[in-house]
């Protein structure tokens, strides 16, 4: 290191000072020292730097002498077996050489032409594989073309049937998709024009019934049969054109045309609790928007000789102030809470306008809503309706229940077909 | 699956379309009158009576 500064070579690559270093050791003699140092500047920088840094380490290893001897002479061209080195490997690829010649000069004569052996038969496969490949990539596009002729070479099957794997099973799942999405279509339109043509033949059925019942053989008013139609429900705030023929009996199919009595429960004008129950998505979606009725709002039911008005009850967190509403608001004159002064609000203590449970809680549709053991006279039973749908829409989760008490009453007047009552006004 | 479809259609292209045409109407025909309304009372979607 102290020989090489001087002669002004700092600059110049570490390679330089490192090479002196191997030289000093082990010869031992000072001589060489001195004349290395200004051979080595001379020219191979540029050409050698590549060969620098491995020609440390060589001459480290080898302890004998005449190596330090040689290491000078790989950077200067004259010197025969290493220059044969550097011919060979030109013809070949130039760029290759610099990753190889880090191996080319530890063993100095012996890795060269291991080198030679690799570059040439590194080149050679390239331009093999590169042909290959073309012909192959010409092979696959003619296959494209072909789609699904028999002449394949046998490598191109695996693939060919993989991506015929794979995209059917991609189109396997679109198409599932798009069947999920014509579900919904179905769920929320179809089944609406199919409902809206049942319903349609129900009410005309009843229609005509309503026609002949002057024959005093029916004398009693509701002998209604499964999934016959034996009233009409009407409720002003969704408009005049709101009107839904009422059927007995509840299963999916009755449901499919129209609200559908829970039997067993009263008939309307009846005390007790007249319960209806409808779809609120698809299938005519009769009670879509029971949801939006407030305390007081009309729910007419006509049946063959009366009309019978009810108005939802107050939600629970109207029973407290419903002095008040009740006296702010016309409708709600005849409209009462159905509490007494227990505790408890009495029988009717649990009956609210307004209310969603789970779809087991049957108590809602009882004589008396939510206390099934309630033992009231039916003397003493309030005449209730009930509404009940699915909540939220599209879910079975919960149901949304809505109670009416009975607040009006008109007899039809046979004379008057088609006159409808006071409280149809009202939207 | 379309694929092998669209080529086993016999016929011109405009006699191709209107098969293919013909054949996702018979599907989704199928689908909407026999295949959802036998599924749908075995999906809670839409229960909407009590107890």
């Amino acid at each position: 290191m102290s020989t090489n500064p001087p002669p002004g070579q700092r600059p110049v690559p570490r390679y330089q000072r490192d090479q002196s270093q191997p030289q000093t050791p082990p010869p031992g003699t000072p001589v060489p020292q001195g004349p290395p140092p200004p051979a080595r500047p001379q020219g191979p920088p540029p050409g050698a730097r590549p060969q620098g840094p491995p020609p440390r380490q060589n001459p480290q290893p080898g302890p004998r002498p005449p190596q330090p001897v040689r290491a000078p002479q790989l950077d200067e061209p004259p010197t025969q077996p290493i220059p044969r080195v550097r011919a060979t490997p030109p013809p070949p690829q130039p760029p290759r050489r610099p990753a190889r010649l880090i191996e080319d000069d530890q063993p100095t004569r012996h890795i060269p032409r291991v080198v030679d052996e690799e570059t040439t038969e590194v080149e050679k496969p390239p331009e093999d594989v590169i042909a290959a490949a073309a012909a192959a990539a010409a092979a696959a596009v003619a296959d494209e073309e072909r789609e699904e002729l028999p002449a394949k070479p046998p490598e191109e099957q695996p693939k060919e049937t993989g991506r015929v794997v794979v995209r059917s099973i991609g189109e396997v799942l679109i198409t599932a998709g798009l069947v999920v999405l014509l579900f919904v279509f179905y769920e929320v339109y179809v089944t609406d024009w199919l409902s809206a043509g049942k319903q349609s033949d129900a009410t005309v059925a009843l229609d005509d019934r309503w026609k002949g019942q002057e024959d005093p053989q029916r004398k009693t008013q509701f002998q209604v049969g499964d999934g016959e139609g034996f009233a009409k429900i009407r409720i002003p705030k969704f408009g005049a054109d709101y009107v839904y023929t009422v059927l007995e009996g509840t299963t999916d199919k009755i449901l499919e045309v129209g609200p559908g009595h829970y039997k067993g429960t009263a008939f309307p004008g009846q005390t007790g609790n007249f319960a209806v129950a409808g779809h609120r998505v698809g299938k005519g979606a009769p009670f879509n928007d029971i949801d939006l009725l407030d305390a007081c709002d009309a729910i007419v039911v006509e049946t063959s000789d009366s009309w019978f008005v009810y108005r939802m009850m107050p939600k629970s967190n109207e029973v407290k102030d419903w002095d008040k509403t009740k006296a702010a608001n016309q409708k709600c004159q005849r409209v009462g809470t159905l509490r007494t002064n227990a505790a408890d609000g009495g029988a009717y203590g649990k009956t609210v306008g307004q209310e969603i449970v789970l779809p087991s809680q049957s108590g809602v549709i009882a004589p008396v809503p939510n206390r099934p053991d309630a033992q009231l006279p039916s003397g003493q039973q309030a005449s209730l309706i009930t509404l009940t749908t699915c909540h939220p829409r599209f879910s079975a989760r919960q149901r949304l229940i809505v109670h009416g008490v009975l607040t009006h009453q008109y007899k039809k007047d046979p004379a008057k077909p088609g006159e409808l009552p006071p409280e149809m006004q009202e939207s | 699956m379309y694929g092998w479809i669209w080529r086993h259609l016999p016929g011109p292209l405009p006699v191709r379309i209107f098969e293919a045409l013909l054949l996702i109407s018979a599907v989704v025909a199928l689908l909407l009158f026999v295949v959802f309304p036998w599924i749908e009372p075995r999906l809670p979607f839409n229960q909407v009576t009590t107890g």
